[in-house]
């Protein structure tokens, strides 16, 4: 196998049991099987890394008995692409480039991410409205970004018209994320000591344009899939997580809040321009996809009354401080962490007062979501898997890194 | 929230060699490596329920480990560092922090060391035969081996 | 080989069989629904959504392999990814063409220095367009798409002419 492997790639692949199924270790969690006196013969499914459901190239090992799942493996790094390597080879100011492609859906918060640990050994005084530009970004980001989950969530129970109605709405989005930072994906807008260019005229508009139909079509939207029977027959009670299981993951964001964990790091550890902002934030209380579902479609409207805010209270003044072209930090040792569409993106930075940094460990909220599922699908049907990995709302980018 | 050194030490009482200071990083706990899950236990009992962070840093002279902790009920982030040799031989900490399931097999694969009491200790990220990519003495590609494709 | 429906003229075509499963091949390039990276985001789903709507162009995705004619391979392949890569293209039925999305595809893009990374999908499976872009735009891949249309056309061409010569 492994001979054929490398003679036809010609890359020095191991292929060995890459793709051999394997049974699930056993030490995970295994649900009882024949509690009804019923059992077959336990059978391993193999699903992805190619798969329309898993958001990516993530790959189950799911073992079942008839249609329940007994256990499962997350099998993830199908798209480990060393962004923490890299990033000790980048300057400072290239290093949102990586970040942008960690957690793709949501750049803006992998760069802010990165900016603020590395302010925090630049001594640099970030203006006011770098703030309320970074905060703005992130939020139309946010939303961006919940529309691509709510559109594939959609998909996966079976539901097609939602997605396209998404897709609309986050056009005009990247419409409005091109105009102000250039880019519809890959912004690289957000870098230490402020942003890279100032709002441009007509954002302001476009954005006020956007703002005065979309809290309408978001109740439409929610109604649309929310206040589908089907739908909410197939998402409640499905894939809880309790407060006691989300912590032990170590889960963050909506899957945390939706557990009914009032931690947001907007609030708790406010940065940006996020203590001037009037915001709540929604809550679950069971902790399944149902909840999951709808903490996130609270937080959209949360985000859009937050970007009314933002572009209503824009400061006048510089859009970044004065920094170097080519920036050396104090050596030292930081974290710093904001609140992504995800969860919680967390950077670890050590700089040893070069123009690279010495180390950067970049906190993925999806790895701590995918090791969770292992627990969590046992005891599930298999028709709920690709549910539960939905309402997880895991990037496999930020996931393998 | 940065917990006070002395709530700290006090609940590490009973573990020899630690040290807790403040750091730019928050409040540190440096703790020899083969008391880790005995002091990740007394934390956990102390009300730190979540890791939230895993992750290794290669020195130059040995890995570095880093737990971030969190508690939620007190509203408190701690962190807690130990060292390992090159090759050398970590305890899972698995049974008090779940979340450090993942994390510890990407560290142990990149950073080349080993993982004992794990209930799963495969590589997570690459495959076999990849060297530990995180290692400083592991050297990316350079421009001419780019170039020549 | 105009066919006038409102007039009937020329409502008889004749054309060799080769050109006219080549007709049909051309207009319907079914894509398998793999996407590997952030490309997959603008190549897959924008592209699929409802300003761009490939659907037009009778570029439509498959879920499997078995049934799709193109593959485009949107994103970085990694070492522990490309088996599958060159599985899912082993699995497709011919004929088939590759369109490798963005700089990661083409050459290994902003990884390209990471040992882990492979420099470009061509070294695994034989790519017929490459789009340049880190992500390309949904309008580029578009633009992939006429031109791989134009390809498939000038292949049968060709093959006609070396045949008859």
């Amino acid at each position: 196998m492994s001979d054929i492997c490398e003679e036809t790639l010609g890359v020095g692949l191991l292929c060995e049991g890459q793709h051999d199924p394997g049974t699930p270790p056993a030490g995970l969690r295994r649900a009882p099987s024949g509690v009804d006196g019923l059992t077959t013969e336990h059978l391993i499914i193999n699903m992805g890394p190619q798969h329309p459901s898993t958001h990516g190239v993530l790959r189950m090992i799911v073992e079942v008995d008839g249609e329940e799942i007994v256990a499962a493996e997350v099998s993830v790094g199908y798209l480990h692409r060393g962004i923490e390597k890299l990033a000790e080879h980048r300057r400072y100011d290239a290093v949102g480039t990586l970040m942008d492609r960690g957690d793709y859906v949501s750049g803006m918060m992998g760069e802010l991410a990165f900016a603020l640990a590395a302010e925090q050994l630049m001594d640099v005084e970030v203006p006011r409205k770098a703030h309320w530009l970074r905060s703005l970004a992130s939020e139309l980001n946010r939303l961006a970004s919940h529309l691509v989950w709510y559109g594939t969530f959609g998909l996966d129970t079976g539901a097609m018209g939602q997605f396209l109605y998404a897709m609309r709405e986050r056009e005009a989005l990247l419409d409005i994320l091109e105009a102000l930072s250039g880019q519809r994906m890959m912004f690289n807008y957000i870098r230490p000591g402020g942003v890279v260019a100032d709002m441009p005229l007509g954002v302001t508009e476009k954005i006020r344009a956007f703002l005065s139909t979309f809290d309408m079509y978001l109740d439409e939207y929610d109604q649309l899939l929310g206040g589908n029977e089907i739908f909410q027959g197939r998402v409640k009670g499905i894939g809880t997580i309790d407060r006691q299981m989300a912590l032990a993951f170590g889960l963050t964001g909506a899957n945390l809040r939706a557990a009914g964990v009032d931690f947001d790091i907007r609030k708790a550890r406010p940065y940006a321009a996020y203590p001037e902002l009037d915001f709540e934030v929604p809550l679950g209380s069971t902790g399944d996809a149902w909840d999951r579902y709808n903490v996130r479609m609270a937080e959209m409207r949360q985000s859009a009354r937050m970007i009314a805010q933002l572009i209503d209270g824009m400061p006048e003044g510089e859009h970044t401080a004065k920094v170097p072209r080519i920036i050396r930090p104090n050596a030292g040792e930081v974290y710093a962490s904001v609140e992504s569409s995800r969860g919680e993106t967390g950077i670890h930075l050590i700089s040893d007062g070069t123009e690279h940094p010495y180390r950067m460990h970049y906190r993925g909220p999806s790895l701590y979501a995918a090791q969770a599922l292992e627990e969590i699908l046992p005891g599930h049907l298999i028709a709920d898997v690709v549910m539960i990995i939905g309402s997880t709302d895991i990037m496999l980018g930020e996931l393998d890194r | 929230m940065r917990p006070a050194i002395a709530d700290i030490e006090r609940t590490l009482a009973a573990i020899s060699g630690v040290s807790v200071a403040e750091e730019a990083l928050g409040t540190v706990a440096r703790v020899e490596l083969a008391f880790v899950p005995d002091a990740l236990s007394a934390l956990k009992a102390a009300g730190y329920e979540s890791l939230v962070d895993f992750d290794g840093t290669d020195t130059g002279e040995f890995v570095e480990l880093t737990y971030r902790l969190r508690s939620y009920a007190l509203d408190l982030e701690l962190f807690v560092k130990s060292t390992v040799a090159y090759g050398g031989t970590i305890e899972s900490v698995w049974f008090d922090y779940p979340s450090a399931l993942m994390p510890e097999r990407e560290t142990a694969e990149l950073l080349g060391i080993h993982l004992a009491g794990h209930p799963n200790p495969k590589r997570l990220l690459t495959t076999d035969g990849v060297e530990p990519l995180l290692r400083r003495d592991v050297l990316i590609r350079t421009v001419e081996e780019v170039k020549a494709r | 080989m105009a066919i006038d429906k409102f007039t009937g003229e020329n409502s008889i075509a004749f054309i060799k069989s080769e050109q006219l499963f080549d007709f049909a091949r051309r207009n319907s390039l079914w894509y398998i629904a793999f996407g590997i990276a952030c490309c997959a985001i603008e190549g897959l789903m924008s592209a699929s959504g409802p300003r761009f709507d490939f659907d037009r162009m009778g570029v439509f995705f498959r879920n499997s392999p078995r049934q799709a004619d193109v593959m485009i391979v949107a994103g970085t392949v990694n070492k522990k990814m490309a088996e599958t890569v060159k599985r899912l293209y082993d699995q497709m039925p011919e004929p088939k063409w590759v369109v490798a999305m963005g700089a990661c595809a083409s050459t290994g893009g902003p990884f390209r220095e990471y040992p882990n990374v492979v420099l470009g999908v061509d070294k695994i499976i034989p790519v017929d367009v490459y789009i340049p872009g880190c992500p390309p735009r949904p309008e580029s891949v578009q633009y992939a798409f006429i031109e791989l249309q134009k390809k498939i056309a000038k292949r049968t061409e060709e093959r006609l002419a070396a045949r008859n010569s």
